[in-house]
């Protein structure tokens, strides 16, 4: 699962993310971070035998915990498969299928916008 | 040894052999140049890439009463329409004039939409003349109701072109497309094997008059594109980097809109995806190994488009095989790198004309003049104000900042000098971070008394050698007033202010 944990300034010096880590079987990638002493948001990838239990630990701890399914959509009608986007992408979520069509990968997408913007078609969309 | 007019008669029979660029490079591999040559009449090539120098003719008709068009707007976009009294061109890289749109939806997005057969709205101003008296019209017009649409494209097809990358601290954002700091991309822009003017790099068969695909309906070349150049260094026979250009004219009544794309690029502009696709006919030997060239021996230079200067540095040489791979190793790092030019539409491109030339549909041509193949180079455009450098700015005295000043005393030499910027150094005049007065009145109001709690450590610097036109830039797009002058070794030199710069514009 991927989810927004929302960090109030009361937290943020809780060392809740490595407590997380040392008490739950769970595999965890931290994906997008922002947090200053006025607290802040994470947007973390995690899933593992223990992750339901860590998520109610999450809870318990004062973070706000929401899952998100970002959906990355490329409209086929406007994309000419040019490519511009593919080394923009920092996850490797975009890449050429082997007859060059420009493929955009669901699941690996972490919604960071920087293909969205910099595609000269305006082509590629990601949506909550 | 075979001619043109061999080769169209074989076409007519339905006896050709043709095959794309990519085909040919496999074949000569395969079964060696002298059968290949022998066997195979015509090989196809195919781009399809942003071509801003590109554009159309278009001629509205007449009104009743009659109208000289001196403006002319298409949806928004200005056409230019000094030319006689209802023609226009419309240029793709026109941005609209409407602000909110401004980039988005540019000339190159209008001829888009005309080929669509979009209707769209035509304003025209004029001043009236006895002849021509309406001053001012605004109707709906079409590809169907203008007596004329005529692509011609003044530069397409670029023989080769520089690959792209930016290692200075900041996103750019370029005609090849966004370029992430610290060398965190590369994006390159010509199809390798598969572009026109890599498979004949002498014209020997592309010139004045050859028939061609442009935009999925019949074209010419028209003559050598601007920018034109001839005495280039070559690897393989090929220039290594921009060298010849074409000038492309088609019916944009005949187009398909699959084979041509209005975009933006981001923060730089509207620019037109153009499809164009050149066959070769293989009338010997020579022509068959030339148009045998595989990616791995096209070699491309990666520029650093950090330096917004004419000459930008070269970061390294490659080719169009390693480019293709999506990684490329930059000073031990794998970069990972874009094409921007549609790799799937040129062979696609390449595969259209050689279906239109096995059903018998496009015959070739030979050039009723050739393009000039040496003598020509580009020329620099020489200003009659050359640009001033950071570091012929008028230097005030220095005055500095040290990390371990009390708040006060960097508020006292600020009053006494009335400056509103300092920049705080190390023992060395070493550049440590930046204060503005603001930042004091800041400090102030929280209570802080370090000069390292307000300062600013991440500082926007100017060169000394840089054209003070580009800190120019920098200031508005980073909406900072001053920035400090550094040198090579990162040793404080001056400030250079906004006011300094509007000084200087203002010729002060």
């Amino acid at each position: 699962m991927k989810a927004w944990l929302n960090f109030s300034p009361s937290i943020v010096n809780k060392t809740i993310i490595s407590d997380l880590i040392k008490n739950f079987d769970i595999h965890f990638n931290i994906l997008r971070a922002d947090i200053t002493p006025k607290g802040g948001k994470m947007l973390i990838e995690m899933g593992g035998n223990q992750s339901e239990e860590a998520i109610k630990f999450l809870e318990k701890e004062g973070i706000q915990l929401t899952p998100i399914k970002k959906v990355v959509k490329k409209d086929e009608d406007k994309c000419i498969d040019c490519g511009a986007c593919m080394s923009l992408c920092p996850v490797k979520a975009i890449c050429p299928a082997d007859d060059w069509t420009v493929d955009v990968d669901d699941k690996l997408c972490i919604g960071c916008g920087f293909c969205t913007f910099s595609c000269p078609t305006r082509a590629i969309k990601v949506t909550e | 040894m075979k001619t043109v007019e061999e080769i169209n008669q074989r076409i007519k029979d339905g006896d050709a052999v043709v095959v794309t660029a990519a085909e040919m490079t496999r074949l000569v591999k395969e079964n060696g140049l002298k059968e290949t040559a022998k066997e195979v009449d015509v090989v196809t090539t195919g781009t399809f890439g942003a071509m801003c120098s590109s554009g159309a003719f278009l001629n509205f008709g007449h009104s009743d009463p009659p109208i000289k068009m001196s403006r002319t707007y298409l949806n928004g976009v200005e056409a230019y329409s000094g030319i006689a009294a209802v023609d226009a061109y419309l240029g793709a890289t026109q941005p609209n004039r409407n602000p909110d749109v401004g980039l988005e939806h540019g000339g190159a997005h209008v001829i888009e939409d005309l080929i669509r057969g979009d209707e769209m709205e035509l304003v025209a101003e004029a001043y009236g003349t006895d002849c021509y008296p309406l001053t001012e019209i605004k109707t709906q017009i079409s590809l169907d109701s203008v007596n004329q649409a005529i692509m011609v494209n003044p530069r397409n097809c670029y023989q080769n072109y520089a690959a792209a990358t930016n290692s200075t601290d900041e996103t750019l954002y370029t005609y090849m497309g966004t370029l992430l700091p610290k060398m965190g991309n590369v994006s390159y822009s010509s199809a390798g094997e598969l572009s026109p003017l890599l498979n004949d790099p002498y014209f020997q068969t592309i010139g004045n008059g050859t028939r061609i695909f442009l935009c999925g309906a019949e074209g010419y070349v028209i003559g050598e594109g601007t920018q034109y150049a001839t005495d280039v260094e070559r690897k393989n026979g090929v220039p290594v980097s921009t060298a010849g250009t074409l000038m492309l004219k088609g019916d944009m009544k005949d187009m398909d809109p699959d084979y041509v794309r209005g975009a933006t690029m981001p923060k730089y502009g509207p620019t037109l995806y153009v499809g164009a696709g050149i066959p070769i006919p293989i009338l010997n030997e020579e022509l068959a190994s030339r148009t045998a060239i595989s990616d791995e021996e096209i070699a491309c230079q990666i520029i650093d488009y950090g330096i917004p200067r004419r000459s930008r540095p070269m970061v390294m040489e490659t080719n169009y095989h390693e480019l293709k791979k999506g990684v490329i190793e930059l000073d031990g790092v794998e970069v990972p790198t874009s094409p921007l030019s549609s790799q799937k539409k040129a062979i696609k491109i390449a595969e259209e004309l050689k279906n239109w030339i096995d059903q018998g549909e496009f015959f070739l041509t030979q050039p009723i003049k050739k393009l000039p193949t040496k003598g020509r180079t580009v020329k620099p455009l020489e200003i009659q104000r050359p640009s001033i450098l950071v570091k012929d700015l008028k230097s005030e005295v220095l005055i500095l900042a040290r990390p371990t000043d009390d708040i006060s005393e960097v508020a006292r030499k600020m009053v006494q000098n009335s400056i509103n910027h300092l920049p705080v150094v190390d023992e060395n005049n070493k550049l440590l971070g930046i204060v503005t007065s603001w930042d004091i009145a800041n400090a102030v109001a929280h209570g802080k008394r370090k000069l390292t709690d307000v300062m600013t450590k991440k500082v926007i610097i100017a060169r000394e050698e840089e054209p003070v036109d580009v800190i120019a830039r920098r200031i508005d797009k980073n909406k900072i007033s001053g920035l400090p002058i550094i040198d090579k070794d990162n040793t404080v030199k001056g400030m250079v202010t906004a006011e300094d710069i509007s000084r200087l514009m203002g010729g002060d």
